[in-house]
C-alpha cells in the first residue's frame, strides 16, 4: 500500500458519478486527502501546478469505487481478509457484501459483529455482511434476523443455497420486511436439479440440461429450476411486501418473469455476474472445471438474454459472486470438482466490455457496480465533490490487455486467456491511496 | 451356423488413428473407425498361437476406478495376445478416499513409464483429465456417463460379420440411455458410419437434446423397433428398477424388455445385442438371450478381444 500525502492533481478526468448524474471531463485536487479544487477542465487553473504530484488523467475516468453486492469470504490456505481486501482495491472494489457461507457461518449476530470489527478499514467499512436467513443456512428455522440487524447485518440470504421451503421463505420474508432489510435469493429448486440427497442415489445435477450435457454424459440441471423458485418468491414478496433481490440471474424465463413483476409494481431487485453474460455452456465442451458454476452455465439464447437484460435495466446489478478457492480443487475430474470462481479482480474490465455489445452508455453500466448495489443495500457511499474525502477509483477503461490466471491474486478464473479491456489505476479511501499504478507509467 | 461375412479378406494394415489416445467415439472419422473394424475383422479369425508379438516391451497399465471383470480381462487378454506386458491395477474408492487426488495417482503410475493406460473411471470426463497431464497414451474402457468406445466399436463389428453391412441398416438402441455411456459411443459411431439409429427409453431415462445427436428418439419399444435390422438393449442398473426413474421391473418389462411378441414388430432377420450384464426377464426375455440365432451377445464377448487388440496396436503405431 502507498502512503502519498502530497498535494496531486489530476488533469483532464472524466469524473462519472451516477448519484449526482455527474460526468464531466474535470481538473481536481486532493489536498489531505479531502477533493479540494472541483472544476471543469475548460476552466484556468487558478493555482500553481508545480505545487502538486502532477497525474496526467486523459482518458482516465474516476468513479466512485465498486461496490460489489455479493463475495463469498473463504478463509483457506488460498485467501483470507488481506489478500481479499488487497485484491479487490487493486481491482477498484472498495466496499462489498459478504455472504454468510463461510467457516464459522454468519447466521448469528456475534458472528456479524465480529466480522465487522475485524475488517473495518482506514475507518471505513469495506466488509458489509449479510445475515444467513436461517440457521446454519439449512433452510429450516429462521435464524435470529433481529439481533444480525441491530449489529450491522445488511440483508439476509442463505447463499449458496436457496430457501426451499416456501413456509420458511414466507416467514423470513416478513421478518425482513419488519426489519426493512432485502432478503436475496439464490433461486434453484434443488429436488429438480438433482441436488437433494434423499430422491436419488446417482444423479446430482452438475451442469444446465441439453444437448451438451447429454453429449458429455454430465448430469444436467432443467433451466427451469431457476425460474420456478423465483415465480413461487414473487408470490410471497407480494404476500409480505418484503424487497426481493434475486441472485444471479441466468435464464432468460428468470428475466422475463422478473421484467413482469417490475411491471406490476412488486419491490423486485435482481444481479448477474460476469460468467452469465460472457460464456454459455459450449465452454464445458473439453470438461474444463473452471466453467463449472452455480448456477450453471446456460445457452447462448440466455446469455444473450442475460446481457440484454442488462442493457434494458431489468438486471439492476452486476458483482463478481467471488468465490475463490484453491486451484487444487479444480484439477478434479468433473463430478468432483469444486463450484464456483473467484471474480472480484475480473469483475471491472468484464462489466466494461459490455459497453463493445451496445451503445449503452458508461454511466449506465457503473451505475451497476456502485450506486445500484448501495442503494439497495441502503449504504450511503461517498459523493465525489469538493470538501468530500476523496474515495473513488480511477481507471483506464480503454487499455486492452488478456486476463492472466497467474497474474491474480485470487482463484481459480474461468476468464483466463480472454481479452478484456478497463483497468483500475488508482483507488482512494478515505483520502488514502491504497492503490496506486500510476507510478508504473 | 450363421455365416460370417468379412468385408476385407486381405490382411489389411494397422488401424490409423489421427491422435495416440482413444477417448471418445465423438471426433473420429469414418477412415478411422473403418480402419480399426477391418483391422480387427482380421484378428478375430486368426489363431491366437499365430499372432506375431508386435509390442514386446509395450508396458500397458489397466487402471480401474470403477469394478470391471470383462472389459478389463478383454484388454488384458488383447494387450498381452500382442506380446505386450499387461499390469491390472484396480484402485478402489478407499485409496482415493485417503486424499490421494486422481492426478497424484495418475502422476504415480506415469512415474513409471507405461506406453498406455486403459482407464476406467465412474466420473465423464476422466480420462481426458489424464491426457491432458500425462505424456503415455489413454484409452478410455468407459467414463462415468459419457463414452465407451470400444463397446461400441465391438458392437459395429459384430453386426458388420453378422448383417455383411453397418452403412444403410436401422438400428434401436433401447434402456436406460439418460446413464449409458454405451449408448452415446453407439449413437456417434453409427451415426458416422450412415446408420439410420434409433433411441428407445422411456420418458424418465431420455437425455434432453438427443434429437440433436442424430437419432430419432421413440418412448414405444413397438413404434422404435419397427422393422429395425439390429436391437441393443442396454443395463439397467438395480438401483433405478424402482424409484422415480422406473415404478418397477414388472413394468419396465411389459413396455421395454424384449420378448419373442415385441421382436416380431422388428425385421424378420434382426439381431439382438447386449453389452452385459443383463438382467434377465427385465430388458430381455431369457429365452431370447438364449437364442443363438437372434442373440449375438457372446459374439459381442469374442469380438471384444480382437477390437481391442486392434486399438492398442493402434495407439502405439500412432505413438511412433
Amino acid at each position: 500500500m502507498h502512503k502519498n500525502n502530497n498535494p496531486i492533481l489530476l488533469k483532464n478526468i472524466r469524473v462519472i458519478d451516477a448519484s449526482q448524474n455527474l460526468d464531466q471531463e474535470m481538473n481536481i485536487t486532493i489536498i489531505d486527502g479531502i477533493i479540494s479544487y472541483f472544476e471543469n477542465s475548460k476552466k484556468k487553473i487558478p493555482f500553481n501546478e508545480k505545487d502538486f504530484r502532477f497525474v496526467n488523467c486523459k482518458d482516465k475516468i474516476l468513479s466512485p469505487g465498486i461496490f460489489d453486492l455479493r463475495v463469498y469470504l473463504n478463509e483457506t490456505n488460498n485467501e483470507n481478509v488481506s489478500i481479499l481486501k488487497n485484491a479487490a482495491v487493486n481491482s477498484g472494489v472498495l466496499k462489498m457484501g459478504i455472504l454468510p457461507f463461510q467457516k464459522p457461518l454468519l447466521d448469528n449476530p456475534v458472528m456479524i459483529e465480529h466480522l465487522i470489527e475485524k475488517t473495518n478499514f482506514k475507518n471505513d467499512k469495506f466488509f458489509y455482511p449479510y445475515g444467513g436467513a436461517t440457521k446454519e443456512l439449512q433452510g429450516n428455522e429462521i435464524a435470529e434476523l433481529g439481533l444480525m440487524a441491530e449489529v450491522g447485518a445488511i440483508g439476509f440470504t442463505d447463499a449458496p443455497n436457496c430457501i426451499q421451503d416456501s413456509l420458511v421463505m414466507r416467514r423470513v420474508m416478513s421478518y425482513a420486511k419488519m426489519l426493512e432489510k432485502p432478503i436475496l435469493q439464490n433461486p434453484e429448486d434443488k429436488s429438480l436439479a438433482g441436488l437433494t440427497a434423499s430422491n436419488s442415489t446417482t444423479i446430482q445435477g452438475e451442469m444446465n440440461e441439453g444437448e451438451v450435457s447429454t453429449r458429455l454424459g454430465l448430469v444436467g440441471i432443467p433451466s427451469c429450476a431457476e425460474v420456478m423458485i423465483v415465480e413461487r418468491d414473487l408470490r410471497l414478496a407480494e404476500l409480505t411486501g418484503v424487497h426481493y433481490h434475486v441472485s444471479n440471474v441466468s435464464t432468460k424465463e428468470t428475466i422475463e418473469v422478473i421484467m413482469r413483476a417490475k411491471l406490476n409494481g412488486i419491490k423486485i431487485t435482481c444481479d448477474t455476474s460476469p460468467p452469465y453474460f460472457s460464456l454459455n455452456e459450449l465452454e464445458l465442451s473439453t470438461y474444463d472445471t473452471s466453467f463449472k458454476l452455480s448456477p450453471p452455465l446456460r445457452n447462448e439464447k440466455d446469455r444473450i438474454a442475460v446481457q440484454n437484460a442488462i442493457f434494458d435495466g431489468t438486471i439492476d446489478i452486476i458483482t463478481s459472486d467471488h468465490k475463490s478457492m484453491s486451484n487444487d480443487t479444480k484439477i478434479l475430474p468433473f463430478t468432483s470438482a469444486s463450484t464456483g470462481a473467484s471474480g472480484i479482480e475480473t469483475l471491472l474490465p468484464l462489466t466494461l466490455n459490455l459497453l463493445n455489445k451496445s451503445d449503452v452508455s458508461i454511466m449506465n453500466i457503473l451505475k451497476k457496480i456502485t450506486l445500484n448495489p448501495s442503494k439497495l443495500l441502503k449504504v450511503e457511499i461517498p459523493k465525489i465533490r469538493s470538501n468530500e474525502k476523496a474515495n473513488f477509483i480511477i481507471f483506464d477503461p480503454n487499455e486492452q490487455y488478456l486476463i492472466n490466471k497467474n497474474l491474480l491474486q485470487t482463484s481459480p478464473t474461468p476468464f483466463h486467456g480472454r481479452p478484456v479491456q478497463g483497468k483500475n489505476y488508482m483507488s482512494m479511501i478515505n483520502g488514502e491511496i491504497v492503490f496506486d499504478n500510476f507510478d508504473l507509467l | 451356423m450363421n455365416k460370417i461375412h468379412k468385408i476385407n479378406k486381405n490382411s489389411p494394415p494397422i488401424a490409423s488413428l489421427n491422435s495416440k489416445n482413444l477417448l471418445s467415439i465423438e471426433g473420429m472419422n469414418k477412415l478411422e473407425i473403418n480402419s480399426l473394424l477391418d483391422r480387427a475383422d482380421y484378428f478375430a479369425d486368426l489363431d491366437p498361437l499365430k499372432i506375431i508379438k508386435t509390442l514386446n516391451g509395450y508396458v500397458i497399465l489397466n487402471v480401474f476406478f470403477e469394478n470391471s471383470t470383462r472389459t478389463r480381462v478383454s484388454f488384458e487378454l488383447a494387450g498381452r495376445r500382442l506380446g505386450a506386458e499387461v499390469i491390472n491395477i484396480s484402485v478402489d474408492k478407499s485409496s482415493i478416499k485417503k486424499g490421494e487426488s486422481l492426478l497424484d495417482t495418475a502422476n504415480t503410475l506415469s512415474a513409471m513409464k507405461p506406453n498406455l493406460l486403459i482407464v476406467r473411471h465412474p466420473e465423464s470426463g476422466a480420462p481426458k483429465l489424464f491426457s491432458d497431464y500425462l505424456n503415455c497414451s489413454i484409452v478410455n474402457a468407459g467414463d462415468g456417463r459419457h463414452e465407451h468406445p470400444t463397446q461400441a466399436l465391438l458392437d459395429a463389428l459384430t453386426i458388420r460379420r453378422r448383417l455383411g453391412r453397418i452403412e444403410g441398416l436401422k438400428i434401436a438402441i433401447c434402456g436406460d440411455i439418460l446413464n449409458s455411456r454405451v449408448a452415446r459411443s453407439n449413437i456417434h459411431l453409427l451415426t458416422t458410419l450412415g446408420v439410420e439409429v434409433r433411441c428407445i427409453a422411456p420418458p424418465t431415462l431420455m437425455p434432453k437434446g438427443l434429437e440433436n445427436l442424430g437419432v430419432n428418439c421413440f418412448n414405444s419399444l413397438k413404434d422404435g423397433i419397427n422393422n429395425v435390422n439390429a436391437i441393443m438393449l442396454l443395463r439397467l442398473q438395480n438401483e433405478r428398477m424402482s424409484g422415480t426413474e422406473s415404478p418397477s421391473k414388472r413394468e419396465y418389462y411389459r413396455f421395454y424388455g424384449l420378448d419373442e411378441e415385441k421382436l416380431r414388430m422388428a425385421h424378420h432377420e434382426a439381431v439382438i445385442m447386449h453389452p452385459g450384464p443383463m438382467n434377465r426377464g427385465v430388458e430381455i426375455a431369457s429365452s431370447l438371450a438364449d437364442n443363438e440365432d437372434r442373440s449375438l451377445i457372446k459374439t459381442q464377448v469374442e469380438i471384444g478381444v480382437a477390437i481391442r487388440m486392434a486399438t492398442i496396436e493402434a495407439v502405439y503405431n500412432a505413438q511412433k
